[in-house]
């Protein structure tokens, strides 16, 4: 336990306590006055004798008095002198329990009690964390969507948001497995400790909050703090990029180059972005169509880091473009940009959309987006139509919407988060994958389609370690020779290889893009593959369990496995 | 001087007082021992108790110890004698001493009690 949460948890109770102190000394007095008076007051026994009460007796009469006013009078019908005591100790033991009893909910109604035991209750179940765990900064549109599959894939997150109704949403919404959620200002290092930045099971700090500065100062509050914690980052603005490396972070998600990256690609590769979108979407498949973008003059919409970060992209390409906005700082160059409202048909005419491509609606109001592509779709219907979409509650009217390709920042950034989660060599392959032409990525898709066939690809990484892989490591000790060959083929003597294709081979620094299959392994050795979901269970499966195929077997002619 | 802790000075020290009033005399004597006493020490110990409520300082959570030690010594007595007199019996030497040495058991709480709010008053001083 950490020491600032748990003296915060302790002050819940003595919260409690102290603002339950006056009715419980009312409590007390009333009780021992009304008792003390059970045993002075004279009574008579049935046989007429004078009779006095014990505290026993009295003190058993005051405590059924207060709660249920009596189950009668006992141990003998009481005199005047005792009923006119018993009705002066009912009024005084019901008003002071009616006291006590408010006062109770008075408490537990008190915001800062209620912060409190919401704080104690998030450490508690932090604390009690025993499987590696992210913690999730912010829970917008990137946060959610983020601890919705890593949870499915049964990773654990614990949330941190400065905002009740998001804190409230990740309570409600239905995780596969339990998250907690800490409201809180993911600024202060003391909430940060409270949800887990020390823990020894935190894995990664995903700093995905709507501001720059924020995110940068979680990346600082990490470094320091548990300095060995891959922390990721989402960046809007371009200003911010080296603060943010200074202060630790080590990615940076910035969903306007990411967006702007994949219009690239798509442009010069199309057959990348068909590999690229397989293995970074949820049910992306290899089977699926290049798309088409036009390489005409491009209009874009609204002026900000997004069109510019896109511009350019394009310029790169030496495709034409044209900005229009209301505000066009000194970043915007002046000979191809139109100043004005670009919903307005008028600007849009100005800009010379009847002989544009493509239009690009990148404003920070989605409103403004919308109205800009009705407006461009009524003046040429066969434009490209590309939407920033900025908040995801207007996800429906954005797919009735005629448009070619939406852009949801919090969706580029999740996509991101998770593709550096779930697999850190896809990122560096696909950065690599950047550099080579149209022709290395069409025979890659052509492999992949042959290999995978419509299937759902999926990516997987896996570790050439003796904690990983076992037997594999154990025949490499043995001093046998080990290749990718080996590892693909199944156990069982039937000479069938997975249907998986093995994209990078990692040694220490060295990356090596579509190794050979053929080509010997070392210990240590990351590999990266994709196939079908079945293909990564079988050679998981493999690695874990079973022995390696015999050697024998990789001379054998190569037979693809069949359908399950 | 706040009034605040003078009531708590008072609450606390009267417990003390309460306490030895009723242990004084003989051990084997049930009447040398005022019941009256015994139950005002423990309506007074168990103020007590309530006031030392929610103080975080590490002298106060010692009071609030040594506090409810005393009020379970004091609540063992009672409940003794209430047992061992049920019926309207007059308690043996032996039975009189178990009560009131439950009772001496308090005190000595209740001395460390008095000790500890000296020592804080002291250091408050300083």
């Amino acid at each position: 336990m950490s020491p600032a949460s748990g003296a915060r948890s302790r002050h819940g109770a003595f919260i409690l306590l102290r603002r339950l102190r006056h009715p419980l000394v009312l409590l007390i007095v009333v009780y021992a006055v009304a008792v003390a008076g059970f045993t002075l007051v004279p009574g008579v026994d049935p046989g007429g004798r004078p009779w006095r009460m014990s505290f026993l007796h009295a003190f058993y009469f005051v405590s059924f008095l207060g709660t249920t006013i009596g189950l009668g009078e006992i141990p003998y019908p009481f005199s005047d002198a005792q009923r006119m005591w018993a009705t002066v100790s009912i009024y005084a033991t019901v008003i002071a329990w009616l006291y006590a009893i408010g006062a109770l909910f008075a408490v537990l109604q008190d915001p800062l009690f209620r912060r409190l035991l919401h704080e104690s209750t998030v450490d508690r179940m932090v604390r009690r964390l025993r499987e590696p765990f992210f913690l999730l900064c912010g829970y917008d549109d990137a946060g959610h969507r983020v601890a919705r599959e890593l949870t499915e894939d049964g990773i654990r997150v614990v949330v941190i948001d400065i905002e009740p109704a998001r804190v409230d949403a990740a309570d409600v919404d239905d995780h596969r497995v339990p998250v907690p959620a800490l409201l809180g200002d993911a600024s202060d290092p003391k909430s940060m400790t409270l949800a887990g930045l020390t823990h020894p099971h935190c894995v990664g700090v995903l700093a995905l909050t709507g501001s720059d500065a924020i995110n940068t100062k979680i990346a600082l509050t990490a470094r320091l703090l548990n300095p060995d914690l891959p922390v990721l980052c989402a960046a809007h603005d371009h200003a911010w990029h080296p603060r943010m490396a200074t202060a630790g972070a080590d990615h940076l998600i910035n969903p306007y180059d990411t967006f702007a990256e994949r219009v690239a690609i798509s442009l010069r590769t199309p057959s990348l972005h068909v590999i690229y979108e397989a293995l970074t979407t949820q049910a992306g498949t290899a089977a699926a169509e290049p798309l088409r973008l036009p390489r005409g003059r491009w209009v874009l919409c609204g002026w900000g880091p997004f069109a510019r970060t896109l511009r350019r992209q394009l310029e790169r390409l030496e495709i034409e473009t044209t900005a229009v906005g209301t505000e066009l700082d000194d970043s915007c160059d002046a000979s191809n940009s139109v100043r004005g409202d670009p919903s307005d048909a008028t600007v849009l005419r100005e800009a010379d959309i009847e002989h544009a491509d493509a239009i690009v609606a990148c404003t920070e109001v989605d409103i403004d987006n919308l109205a800009i592509v009705l407006t461009a779709k009524g003046i040429r219907k066969e434009l490209f139509v590309v939407a920033r979409q900025n908040q995801r509650r207007n996800s429906m009217v954005f797919r009735a919407a005629p448009t070619d390709l939406v852009m949801l920042s919090g969706y580029v950034i999740a996509g991101e988060v998770l593709r550096n989660v779930r697999a850190p060599l896809l990122s560096a392959f696909l950065r690599r994958a950047r550099d080579h032409d149209e022709a290395w990525a069409a025979a890659l898709l052509a492999r992949l389609r042959e290999s995978v066939g419509a299937e759902v690809l999926e990516s997987w990484s896996m570790s050439l370690v003796p904690a990983a892989m076992p037997a594999a490591c154990a025949a490499l000790a043995r001093g046998e020779p080990l290749s990718l060959r080996r590892l693909m083929t199944r156990p069982d003597g039937s000479a069938r290889m997975v249907r998986a294709v093995p994209l990078m081979l990692q040694r220490g620094n060295e990356r090596q893009m579509l190794p050979s299959i053929d080509a010997p392994l070392v210990e240590g050795d990351q590999l990266l593959f994709c196939g079908r979901a079945l293909a990564r269970s079988r050679m998981r499966g493999f690695a874990l369990t079973r022995a390696l195929a015999h050697v024998a077997v990789v001379d054998a002619a190569i037979a693809l496995e069949d359908a399950p | 001087m706040s009034p605040e802790r003078v009531l708590f000075a008072f609450v606390i020290v009267l417990a003390l007082t309460l306490n030895v009033g009723f242990v004084v005399g003989d051990l084997r004597d049930p009447t040398q021992h005022n019941v009256y006493e015994l139950f005002g020490a423990i309506a007074v110990s168990l103020v007590a108790t309530v006031m030392k409520f929610g103080d975080r300082s590490p002298l106060g959570s010692t009071m609030l110890a040594t506090s409810l030690v005393a009020d379970l010594q004091l609540i063992a007595s009672a409940a003794t004698w209430g047992l061992l007199a049920s019926g309207g019996e007059t308690l043996t030497s032996g039975q009189s001493a178990t009560v009131v040495s439950l009772a001496i058991g308090a005190l000595v709480a209740n001395v460390v009690s008095v000790v500890l709010l000296v020592i804080e008053v002291a250091s408050l001083r300083r």
